[in-house]
């Protein structure tokens, strides 16, 4: 994808409310979510584009605006301050099974380094055949998924880790 | 047979669970509560997961809890132990629903055993002798006055729903029949929200015998002989034996030939105990049917040869019993105590950490317990640290051993009955064999410690 592309779908998304967008052509995925808070801001500093996003993340097109790797040391170096500043961590309310998407085909529903809002759905943790969709009980910004897709989870397993805003 | 068995309970009977299906090959699923994150149900399981907090109505009464981490962890049966879940029969029949093995009796057995009017209903058309009372339901004051004067004071007033002592009340004379029967019923509404009442006949000295089944899914029905429960404090027992030193081969014949003629007769699977009440002149009557694995089941084991877990397992995986009662034969005497955490004089509950343990040992002496040094007892469950079984050649010689063992038994850090069972076991009437349910309110009353 170009950067003209990808601008004209930023122009004309501006002014609405859509908060995501996921597209996907071929090769090509794209996972755009708009919003307030500047989540990474080296990313977004590094993008020529002045636009609200908070983070763009595209997977399998390798030219893309993947995270440089300074950001991702960044982003490392950032989660191990952050297991001795104070974080928290959403748990599983139930013994079920882990999933971080609404089904495979669509991207998981946060990523790390993403900022969550009160209310925003995690995850969900399938139960009885039951999907339960898990929602954060308070703002933070995602530092770790601590269980893998499609992993049995137990009442009170730590499923995420955050920081606070 | 089944190749991964999951168990919905905790403590001791969860870890003899474990053991039985481990001796048949088959894999285990530990569930637990936070509290039991520690406990050795959990370590010696194959799997386990965690289902909920402390409090059982969360965790090991929570079924949708059980049956997802059933079918997370790839089970395809469920055992539920003792207490907890194991006489619901809404619970069996989702297990049965989900496509798992259910270890224990039908749904329809659990139903008709869990109400006390139905399940003596239904044994008296099965055959087995009832108590002179009322029969069914009593629907009014003046019906209850008429079937006591019938029957003869004492009579026993109980709740429909209730078990293990509850709900229940003796009524020695005709003036107190009113109040007492609304002080039941309301007592019962509240505890089990059913008020419905039967009357039966007081027996001032009886003895508490229960006969162990053992019946396949092909119509095949034997007894394991019987047990001796009338050591009991508030209904709740402390010690049992077997065999009962007040039967005779005669008795115990009987005893059996008619629990199995009844259990044949509603077509009742895997193993159950029905419980009699044997009066002063050895006349036996039906009080209930246990429709699960019971606490005391090892002294039936020690004295048989059977492991009753292994059989309750294989049973529900539709083999068949491939024993005759003819190929039972009981051998020597065995004797069990509980040891509970609670005090051994005002038996108050007594929690907390246990900071040393040295469990008997010996020819003889079987330990079913989870307690180690640095357990907790936890104060969300029931406060039964052990078991304590020994097996002799006769009772005189059980009598012996239990003693030994009780003297070897060191738990530091919780009060627990032990000192109790010490007492007991050189009490003359216990050592007599010549005692029935009042036993323990006698000891305490002529030799208060």
């Amino acid at each position: 994808m170009d950067v003209d592309k990808l601008k004209a779908i930023l122009e004309a998304l501006k002014g609405t409310d859509v908060t995501r967008l996921t597209w996907a052509a071929g090769e090509e995925t794209l996972d755009l979510r708009l919003g307030h808070p500047p989540a990474a801001p080296a990313v977004v500093q590094a993008m020529p584009i002045a636009a609200p996003v908070p983070a763009v993340v595209a997977q399998s097109a390798p030219a893309a605006a993947a995270p440089t790797p300074a950001a991702s040391a960044a982003a490392a170096a950032a989660a191990k301050v952050e297991s001795d500043k104070k974080t928290f961590t959403v748990n599983s309310p139930f013994v079920g099974t882990f999933y971080r998407s609404a089904n495979p085909e669509t991207p998981p529903f946060v990523d790390v380094g993403q900022q969550i809002a009160k209310g925003q759905v995690l995850c969900i943790v399938e139960a009885m055949k039951l999907m339960n969709e898990i929602e954060a009980e308070q703002p933070g910004k995602l530092v770790e998924v601590l269980i893998q897709n499609g992993s049995p989870v137990e009442y009170g397993e730590a499923l995420f880790r955050f920081e606070p805003v | 047979m089944f190749h991964r068995i999951l168990i919905a309970n905790r403590g001791e009977i969860a870890l003899r669970i474990i053991r039985a299906a481990h001796e048949l090959g088959i894999e285990t699923v530990a569930v637990h509560s936070t509290a039991d994150r520690n406990s050795l149900h959990v370590r010696f399981a194959d799997q386990s997961f965690c289902i909920g907090p402390p409090p059982s109505k969360e965790s090991y009464l929570n079924i949708p809890a059980l049956l997802s981490a059933a079918e997370v962890s790839g089970a395809d049966a469920i055992h539920p132990g003792y207490g907890f879940l194991s006489e619901n029969a809404e619970f069996a029949e989702m297990v049965i629903h989900a496509g798992l093995g259910w270890i224990g009796p039908r749904p329809e057995m659990l139903r008709m055993m869990g109400n006390k009017i139905r399940a003596k209903e239904a044994m008296k058309e099965a055959g087995l002798p009832q108590l002179p009372g009322s029969e069914g339901v009593i629907r009014d004051e003046r019906e209850l006055l008429k079937l006591a004067e019938k029957v003869g004071f004492p009579v026993i007033l109980k709740a429909a729903s209730g078990g293990g002592g509850r709900g229940m009340k003796i009524v020695r004379e005709k003036e107190q029949l009113s109040q007492a029967y609304r002080t039941a019923s309301a007592e019962s509404l509240a505890a089990f929200g059913n008020g419905d009442m039967y009357v039966e006949r007081y027996v001032e000295h009886p003895r508490h015998i229960e006969i162990q089944i053992v019946a396949d899914e092909h119509g095949n029905v034997i007894h394991l002989g019987e047990r001796e429960c009338s050591v009991q404090r508030r209904h709740q027992k402390m010690l049992e034996e077997s065999p009962s030193p007040a039967l005779n081969d005669k008795l115990r014949e009987r005893m059996g030939r008619v629990a199995v003629e009844a259990m044949k007769k509603i077509e009742y699977n895997n193993v159950g105990t029905i419980e009699f009440l044997l009066d002063e002149r050895s006349e036996f009557y039906f009080m209930e049917m246990n429709t699960r694995i019971q606490v005391e089941h090892p002294v039936t084991e020690s004295v048989t040869g059977i492991d009753l877990l292994k059989e309750q397992i294989r049973l529900a995986a539709g083999e068949e019993l491939g024993r005759t009662q003819k190929s039972i034969s009981m051998k020597g005497h065995a004797i069990e105590c509980r040891v509970n955490a609670e005090d051994p004089v005002s038996f108050a509950p007594s929690p907390g950490l246990i900071t040393a343990y040295n469990s008997p040992g010996g020819l003889g002496v079987r330990i079913d317990s989870a307690a180690y040094e640095q357990y907790r007892v936890l104060p969300f469950y029931d406060s039964m640290v052990a078991k304590l079984i020994v097996t002799a050649d006769s009772r005189p010689a059980a009598i012996m051993r239990m003693r030994r063992a009780l003297e070897e038994y060191i738990v530091e850090g919780i009060k627990t009955n032990i000192a109790f069972h010490k007492r007991l076991l050189r009490y003359e009437p216990f050592v007599q064999g010549r005692y029935d349910t009042r036993l323990v309110e006698k000891l305490l009353a002529e030799n208060p410690a």
